[in-house]
């Protein structure tokens, strides 16, 4: 074992990752439904990052990028789709961003899940070339 | 506006960048090894893990994945829960010693009574049985740890911040706490527009994605990790009752989130789910009590259990009929899920219906009376040793004698009729979830004390507990079915009505008497906490691995036995001795 | 005596869950004999599956774990004396 192992490495009985998979979904479900912005999409990364870390962590996959493109993929489409079955054409402005309830909560999903993606991607791809 | 925003913005980015800077620091995302096959258990290659199983101090606490910790944070998390709500309950009852309120404004009073309730089924009752199952199921079944560890760790880290949701009206200034009383009735809970009902909806929801998280693992647990001698004729009757109860919290709690999700919607997106022109509000009474009234037997059957596991222990016998408390467990899993609109007699559905729902009430109380003459005729004849468990384990069954019986009442319609919505229906239900509930926790508690901490508690002071608690229960909700008999309507903060509801005189007399029960009650819980945390911290080891001396009696469980043998490998390693060989596997 | 495949001591075991089938089965027997409130296609469906469908999966259910338990009983006779206790 090498110096700078891991805790969970370290540790057969610890992990980091299910205090930040909890703490991800609380916040991204008050950022949601109440309709924070911030918040939502923080949690989402925090709750998408973590799920990623610990699939990986308990080896469900090689490395966690690729779940965290799925993840952001999926929440991104999920938001798109709200979008085009809830909020009609014309409102689609920029002004409505913060008066539509569903419109902003969307956005967050959308935001979010983005961000994730493109991260995993851009990590995955990093990565590739590194090696 | 947009500087708050901002400011927000900011804060969660600092935060994020926070966690994943402490995140490197303790993890290496690059030594992960991938599992061949991905296998359930989901530890790594144990040839790659260092000797020791946990860090040190803080950290451990919050990166634990094993079942005891987790099992005593959910205990840690449960006491402190039945702390503040037991704080609530006694301002509500101070508040009833005089007809028009005594301490506090009617608003407070009714956001006390909501958070009450909630605060004691959700994050004391629910949590204090997961501490037990935690901690013993993989003991008792011969398994090394949970299903899934690190699930289980995530079910645990949801319970805090559904905490802090639920009590954010009381510490957060700017929001006023929910009003809603704990079942949430529609149209009230749409129409209050206090913002503490949605973080309180929200925080239900997440404390339910945690109990099915937890009943998963335990099923997976109870059904895959079972070590090779036990099998469905050996288990132990504390894991049939977490079986059967995680199979109703797999049914169950999902449909409280969607119940949840649905109110939520409504109040905020102008959904109509449960509104008078839309699914109308009696849709909001069914789907709460089809959670409802399993979430009952969610919480009283892990209890039975325990009481059916320790009650043998000091009587010196087997239980009487072990098989069955073990079928009758069973019938009450499947008859709990029939019986919901019994909480709806008076809401004018069919007559017809409604008897139906009676026939059944009236069947699912034979289960629960099998057991109470199981428990009885274990104790006759037994050598009976009056611990502070056993004495807890009997006060069980006489609280439970008394709030079964009423509540067979009840389930007969023309008697609720009369007694729905009055103090009668609370007496009963508290003689259940204190009298009963609360007990075999604490039985539970004292029983395995030397286990969780190396130490013995404080034996006077638990029989002082005991005593106050037994007199206190039985004053404060006795009480109750009386004030319930005299008209007393249930929630009300203040009783100044006209001598044609209720006499007043009396009303308020055994008001007062009730109030009296809960002065002795918390001066018990306090003894409780105190001795706890002070004999946690200073009572005297337990040297032997028996500190029951159930030896003598052929009654040592499979939990003492891993007690015992833990003891043993610390004393040799203590020594400086080779650990023997046959100490390092662990006791089956 | 083996009704239903189940050994004499089992059937006594199971017996438990057999009374409140039968309180049940009395209800359902009552409400046909005496209909107080009429009958209605719709409710009177509703009513009655409110009785049969717990009768079932209770029956169900009971029998299945009766079988089971009795499985692992039949493997491991001196296990269960032990774990009675």
């Amino acid at each position: 074992m090498n110096e700078q192992s891991g805790l969970s490495d370290q540790y057969k009985r610890a992990s980091p990752w299910p205090l930040f998979v909890a703490l991800g979904l609380a916040l991204s479900e008050i950022g949601v439904f109440v309709g924070v912005f911030p918040v939502a999409v923080f949690g989402l990364l925090l709750f998408g990052g973590s799920v990623a870390g610990i699939l990986t962590e308990s080896g469900y996959t090689e490395r966690p990028w690729s779940a965290l493109v799925a993840l952001g993929a999926t929440l991104a489409v999920a938001g798109v789709v709200l979008i085009g079955w809830q909020v009609p054409v014309d409102q689609l402005t920029l002004e409505n961003f913060g008066r539509n309830g569903i419109l902003s909560r969307s956005l967050s999903l959308v935001a979010a899940g983005l961000t994730m993606a493109v991260a995993g991607a851009v990590a995955a791809a990093v990565e590739q070339t590194k090696h | 506006m947009a500087g708050e925003q901002l400011a927000l913005t900011v804060f969660m980015a600092v935060l994020l960048v926070a966690i994943v800077a402490v995140l490197t620091r303790l993890e290496d995302w690059r030594s992960y090894t991938p599992l061949a096959g991905g296998g359930g258990v989901g530890y790594g290659d144990e040839a790659t893990h260092g000797h020791e199983e946990k860090p040190g101090g803080l950290v451990r606490w919050l990166t634990t994945v094993d079942h005891k910790d987790i099992g005593i944070l959910y205990g840690t998390f449960a006491i402190i829960s039945f702390a503040v709500g037991g704080i609530m309950a006694f301002l509500i009852r101070v508040q009833l010693v005089v007809p028009s309120g005594a301490i506090v404004e009617n608003a407070f009073y009714n956001s006390i009574m909501t958070s009450h309730g909630i605060t004691m089924l959700f994050l004391f009752g629910t949590p204090i049985i997961a501490a037990f199952a935690n901690y013993f199921i993989p003991l008792l079944i011969g398994a090394d740890d949970m299903a899934f560890p690190r699930i289980n760790a995530i079910a645990f880290w949801l319970l805090p911040p559904a905490a802090l949701l639920i009590w954010a009206g009381f510490f957060v200034p700017t929001i006023d706490p929910a009003q809603t009383a704990w079942t949430m009735y529609t149209p009230l809970s749409i129409e209050q527009s206090m913002f503490g009902i949605d973080l309180m909806l929200l925080g239900l929801h997440l404390s339910g994605v945690s109990a099915t998280m937890g009943a998963i693992n335990f099923i997976a647990t109870i059904f895959t990790e079972r070590g090779e001698d036990v099998n469905w004729a050996t288990l132990d009757i504390f894991s049939w009752t977490m079986l059967t109860q995680s199979g109703l919290i797999l049914f169950a709690f999902p449909l409280l989130g969607s119940a949840l999700i649905m109110l939520l919607l409504d109040r905020n997106l102008g959904t109509t789910f449960f509104t008078v022109g839309g699914g109308g509000p009696v849709l909001w009474q069914h789907l709460f009590w089809f959670f409802g009234h399993p979430e009952v037997y969610i919480l009283v059957l892990p209890p039975m259990g325990i009481i059916s596991y320790v009650l043998p222990k000091f009587s010196a016998r087997k239980l009487f009929g072990f098989k069955f408390v073990v079928y009758s467990t069973l019938a009450i899993g499947v008859l709990s899920f029939g019986v919901w609109a019994h909480h709806m007699f008076t809401t004018g559905i069919d007559p017809r219906l409604r008897a139906s729902f009676m026939a059944v009430s009236l069947a699912i109380a034979i289960p629960s009376a099998v057991k109470t003459f199981n428990w009885i005729t274990t104790m006759w004849n037994g050598r009976l040793r009056m611990t502070a468990p056993m004495l807890f384990c009997i006060g069980f069954i006489s609280n439970f004698i008394i709030g079964g019986v009423t509540g067979v009442f009840l389930a007969s319609i023309p008697i609720d009729l009369v007694l729905h919505d009055t103090y009668y229906v609370v007496g009963h239900f508290h003689y259940i979830v204190m009298g009963a509930i609360g007990f075999a926790a604490f039985a539970g508690l004292y029983y395995w004390f030397p286990i969780f901490t190396g130490r013995m508690y404080q034996r006077t002071l638990a029989k002082w507990h005991f005593w106050l608690s037994m007199v206190g229960t039985n004053l404060t909700f006795f009480a109750m079915l009386v004030l319930g008999y005299l008209g007393m309507p249930r929630r009300y903060a203040s009783y100044e009505f006209d001598g044609a509801i209720a006499p007043l005189a009396q009303v308020t007399t055994w008001h007062q008497i009730a109030s009296l029960g809960a002065l002795l009650l918390l001066a018990g819980s306090v003894i409780l906490v105190w001795n706890l945390v002070q004999s946690w911290l200073e009572g005297p080891v337990v040297e032997t691995g028996d500190p029951w001396n159930l030896e003598a009696d052929n009654m040592k469980g499979r939990d003492f036995a891993w007690f015992e043998q833990k003891l043993k490998r610390e004393r040799a390693i203590t020594d400086g001795g080779e650990e023997s060989s046959e100490d390092d596997s662990e006791p089956r | 005596m083996s009704l239903l495949g189940f050994e004499r001591e089992t059937l006594l075991d199971l017996t438990v869950n057999v009374i409140p089938m039968a309180i049940i089965v009395f209800f359902i027997v009552g409400f046909g004999v005496v209909p107080a409130f009429g009958v209605d296609p719709v409710l009177t469906t509703v009513q009655y599956s409110l009785l049969l469908v717990p009768l079932a999966a209770l029956a169900v259910l009971t029998y299945y774990a009766g079988k089971v338990v009795e499985r692992d009983e039949g493997n491991h006779q001196e296990a269960a004396d032990a774990a009675s206790e």
